[in-house]
């Protein structure tokens, strides 16, 4: 070592030039260097020792050591330095670091305390700084003399000195900070728990302001403030310190101030800054859940959250907690499916702020995706969340704001400026546009997940992602838009021609075509409405005009059957009077269209009705059936139940079903004849409960046409597919029993193989799964290892 | 295979022989019918059976292969064969349905015209073979033969002449039956 560093000062030259003697001298010199050194430093302020040290050293100075003399010596200061300094220093807030870390909230005698102890610590550690400068002068001045004697180099020496200062004085800084962490342990370092504590205070329960700011303003106004009084109050107690301006090291600037910090103060900025940054992502990470639930009102506090992952990187930690979060609080039974879309939503959008590429989005996703597929009625909160916005219950927190509709409108209204710009070599200037846009992937991501490409961050793509297919998604579209057409009685359908364009846009002109048909039916049904109309007054060919009810009062939706979904049917006697208008309807068109003819769908549609009593008039939008029942009681004021299902044409029990929406409205009264299966039905005439007659008088009642009985005029998604299912079950039910035990797999593609007559067998794995399960909780399957077996 | 049972009684096969399809004649070679037409009979065969929900009856075809089929038929009530069942396997020719399939039986089945090689004696399956059959018929006709065999022309001698006694008849089904797993 010593031969090291000697050899890396001195020439080679003079190692050769150094005989025995010599060889002895600097033995001696050195050792008692060292202990010279050592007695001066532990000397306590006395300088006693001062001139066996300065001699010493001069023995030393003599054989070229200089360097290594100034080594020693400093590596020796900082050794004491630590032992006496920093960690006394630092002791004196171990009490309060407890206090600190419980916030704030310290009284003032508390306060001043803790200023009485700050004030002692600096004092305490200055002198012992003072005394350590006072030695490390007794080295310079030795040095001094030393050159002074051998030569007269002057100009040389003051650099010498102020490079010994310098290198001191970043000794003594870096050794208080070093000298930090242990005896403050965790956190609760003396600044810390004050920036935590004032973390937390500004950042708060508000999501609704960018509190990243303000933090860090806070710690360039306070802590920062405290660690420039502290480093200067150090600093500043080398009396000439001041002075050395010209020769700046760039290792030791001045603690000049604030504004041109110097390196401690800077290191321990971002020290602060970071510990700043740490605590706002933990504590907003901590309640990452409650801000997406607010998402759009919530964006600063996302936008904070992302400056501070980039700065710390913790992204890991966002995932983990998150999905924590979810699983406890929203994917749970209690939870509505329409919310939890909601919340996967705002979730996508919060993440695609922090994170544009996915990658996190993709691991966060995965669990609420799961967990939607396994509920039934997912698919129709998507579809409509995309077509209406309102959600499937308006009454819903946060439904409005975050339609999938507004999602669609967006990404059209980037493909039109996609189009804008779209000339001759519209590839190349893409694939420019994209490569100057490559950003890698960021560390965290995991390169199982497929490419970046595949990672595009799609709102829609991911919501179809949870049903499977878009044509499942498609196919409940138009499910819904034919319930919705169908009861339309002013063929209005502006909203929904949008709709199935953007729609269009997203999923292809041709899985939308069956949609499309049915708003053209609509479209020409209106048309031929209307000329039907237009022949109201020519008398028809039958000769049928005598009619109570005149044609202007009838619309008709004529449907392509084929392109619609299976509709429900649904057998009844239509009253007399309008069972002709609508043959005469039917006539008309026929005579309009030859060949083509009418073949009403009794039970579909929209009546509206008035009734008049003796003393008010109610009026009522329902069903054909409610309307038919209701016409009943025109001529006849009471009904038995029986007779009343034979004139309409209803099995007793729809009947009951259907008539109770009249008795709920006080139209008709229900008592029990001496048979107790049959049913006295009259009508109430006069107001007999004031309350609700009071609240219907004079009002228009709109009703909605298809009750709460689940009554849809078109057969669900679900019932379509039960009905195909069962057909599957026979499949499985059949090779189960030739071929005992198989795999979810080999049953999936033995049904591909040979289910492929009506109805062909299209499922994915997962639905024959959801299925299979079922009918394993029927006790039809058993399933065994993985192999499914026929229970016996 | 010494004794082929020509004189099968007609109460098992519930489709007479007038019942063939008169609008397509059997083709002189086996060779030009073309497999798609028979993969689309058995396939729509396949869907009959399925949906017909005889109990007792069942096949389905083996992987990839429409030609093979395992079948299973259980013993029908108020037989010596009442609790068992039994596993076939049918194996369709290209020239399915103007060739009847071969039919044997997979589990061991102790009866007057079931050889120990599972080969069975039916004469629907032989020269009584009618394009008018299908699956299902084949798989009834089996199980009735079950229960009614015709001791007169035994592959198994031994089970045609213990069936006169039926408790013992019973014991040794019961014996010999080994299901699969």
């Amino acid at each position: 070592m010593v031969v090291d560093a000697t050899s890396s000062v001195c020439d080679l030259g003079a190692l050769d030039s150094l005989n025995g003697d010599a060889l002895k001298e600097i033995v001696e010199s050195w050792n008692g260097f060292c202990f010279a050194t050592d007695a001066l430093l532990k000397g306590n302020g006395d300088c006693s020792h001062g001139s066996k040290f300065v001699s010493q050293a001069h023995a030393l100075c003599k054989h070229g050591l200089e360097s290594l003399v100034q080594e020693h010596f400093i590596g020796y200061l900082e050794e004491t330095f630590e032992k006496n300094g920093a960690s006394k220093f630092w002791r004196h807030f171990d009490a309060y670091r407890n206090v600190a870390a419980l916030g704030m909230n310290m009284d003032p005698i508390q306060k001043d305390r803790v200023q009485q102890v700050l004030c002692k610590a600096l004092e305490e550690i200055s002198f012992e700084k003072q005394y350590q400068e006072k030695c490390l002068f007794v080295l310079i001045d030795a040095l001094q003399s030393y050159k002074d004697s051998t030569s007269d180099k002057r100009q040389n020496s003051d650099t010498e000195r102020l490079y010994l200062i310098s290198k001191y004085q970043s000794m003594v800084s870096s050794v208080l900070m070093a000298s930090l962490p242990p005896h403050f342990p965790g956190k609760s370092k003396v600044q810390m728990p004050e920036t935590k504590a004032k973390v937390h205070d500004l950042a708060g329960d508000d999501y609704r302001s960018s509190v990243l700011e303000s933090i860090k303003e806070w710690i360039q106004a306070v802590p920062l403030q405290f660690l420039h009084a502290l480093l200067a109050y150090l600093g500043d107690s080398i009396s000439y310190d001041t002075h050395s301006s010209g020769l700046k090291s760039p290792l030791a600037s001045r603690y000049a101030g604030i504004d041109n910090p110097s390196e401690g103060l800077v290191r321990w900025k971002l020290r602060l800054e970071y510990f700043a940054y740490e605590t706002l992502q933990d504590l907003r990470i901590a309640k990452l859940f409650e801000i997406i639930v607010d998402y759009p009102d919530s964006s600063p506090a996302i936008e904070d959250l992302k400056q501070c992952l980039e700065y710390t990187g913790q992204h890991s930690k966002l995932v983990d907690s998150f999905i924590s979060a979810l699983k406890y609080r929203l994917l749970t039974a209690g939870a509505s499916t329409n919310d939890i879309l909601h919340q996967y939503v705002s979730t996508i959008k919060a993440l695609r702020t922090i994170d544009p590429a996915g990658v996190f989005l993709e691991a966060v996703g995965e669990p609420i995706r799961e967990y939607l597929k396994g509920r039934k009625d997912t698919i129709k909160c998507i579809v409509t969340m995309l077509t209406d916005g309102t959600g499937g219950n308006s009454s819903g927190p946060g439904n409005t704001g975050d339609s999938l509709l507004e999602e669609l409108n967006r990404d059209e209204e980037s493909q039109e400026n996609t189009g804008v710009e779209d000339d001759i070599n519209t590839d190349d200037k893409q694939a420019w546009i994209n490569a100057e846009r490559w950003e890698p992937d960021p560390v965290e991501a995991d390169p199982l997940k497929g490419s970046r490409n595949q990672r595009k961050v799609d709102i829609l793509g991911m919501i179809v992602c949870i049903i499977g297919s878009k044509d499942q998604l498609v196919n409940e579209y138009r499910v819904m838009l034919a319930e919705k057409l169908l009861n339309k009685s002013d063929y209005d359908i502006d909203a929904e021609i949008r709709t199935l364009e953007l729609l269009k846009i997203h999923f292809g002109e041709s899985s939308m075509q069956r949609c499309e048909i049915m708003l053209n039916d609509l479209i020409d049904s209106k048309r031929t409405n209307t000329n039907i109309k237009a022949t109201i007054n020519q008398p028809s060919q039958s000769g049928a005009g005598n009619n109570e009810f005149s044609l202007d009062i009838l619309s008709s939706t004529i449907i392509s059957t084929n392109f619609w979904p299976p509709i429900q049917d649904e057998a009844f006697n239509i009253p007399k009077p309008v069972d002709q208008l609508l043959t005469d309807y039917a006539k008309r068109f026929n005579e309009i269209k030859t060949p083509r003819k009418l073949l009403w769908k009794k039970n579909l549609g929209a009546v509206k009705l008035e009734l008049e009593f003796e003393d008010r008039s109610l009026q009522f939008t329902v069903t054909p059936v409610h309307a038919s029942i209701i016409m009943q009681f025109q001529d006849q004021a009471s009904w038995t139940s029986k007779n009343l299902s034979a004139a309409i044409g209803l099995p007793v029990d729809v009947l009951n079903r259907r008539i109770s929406f009249w008795i709920s409205k006080g139209i008709l009264s229900e008592s029990s004849g001496a048979d107790s299966n049959d049913h006295t039905f009259t009508l109430v005439e006069g107001t007999v409960d004031t309350s609700k007659a009071g609240a219907n008088t004079g009002g228009c009642e709109e009703l909605l046409v298809g009750d709460d009985d689940g009554e849809r005029s078109v057969a669900s998604v679900e019932d379509q597919l039960h009905k195909e299912m069962t057909v599957y079950e026979k499949f499985i039910t059949g090779m189960l029993t030739n071929f005992g035990s198989m795999a979810l797999d080999r049953i999936h593609n033995t049904l591909k193989m040979f289910c492929v007559a009506d109805p062909r067998y299209d499922k994915s794995l997962q639905q024959l799964q959801s299925f299979l399960s079922g009918l394993v909780s029927e006790e039809k399957l058993e399933i065994r290892d993985g192999m499914y077996i026929l229970k016996k | 295979m010494a004794a082929i049972n020509h004189h099968h009684q007609d109460t098992n096969t519930p489709v007479t022989a007038n019942a063939i399809s008169s609008s397509k004649q059997p083709p002189p070679s086996a060779k030009s019918v073309d497999t798609q037409s028979v993969h689309k009979r058995l396939q729509s065969e396949l869907m009959a059976l399925m949906m017909s929900g005889d109990s007792g009856i069942s096949a389905f075809p083996e992987e990839e292969n429409i030609f093979c089929w395992k079948g299973t038929i259980t013993g029908s009530k108020d037989t010596v064969f009442e609790g068992t069942e039994y596993k076939l396997s049918l194996s369709f020719p290209n020239d399915y349905p103007f060739k009847p399939p071969k039919v044997k039986f997979e589990t061991a089945c102790f009866h007057p015209n079931v050889d120990l090689h599972g080969n069975i004696c039916l004469d629907i399956l032989q020269d009584k073979w009618s394009s008018a059959y299908d699956v299902r018929t084949i798989l009834l006709s089996i199980q009735s033969l079950l229960g009614e065999p015709n001791t007169s022309s035994p592959l198994n001698t031994q089970a045609a002449s213990l069936w006169n006694n039926q408790e013992e008849y019973r014991k040794m089904v019961e014996k010999l039956y080994k299901p699969t797993a």
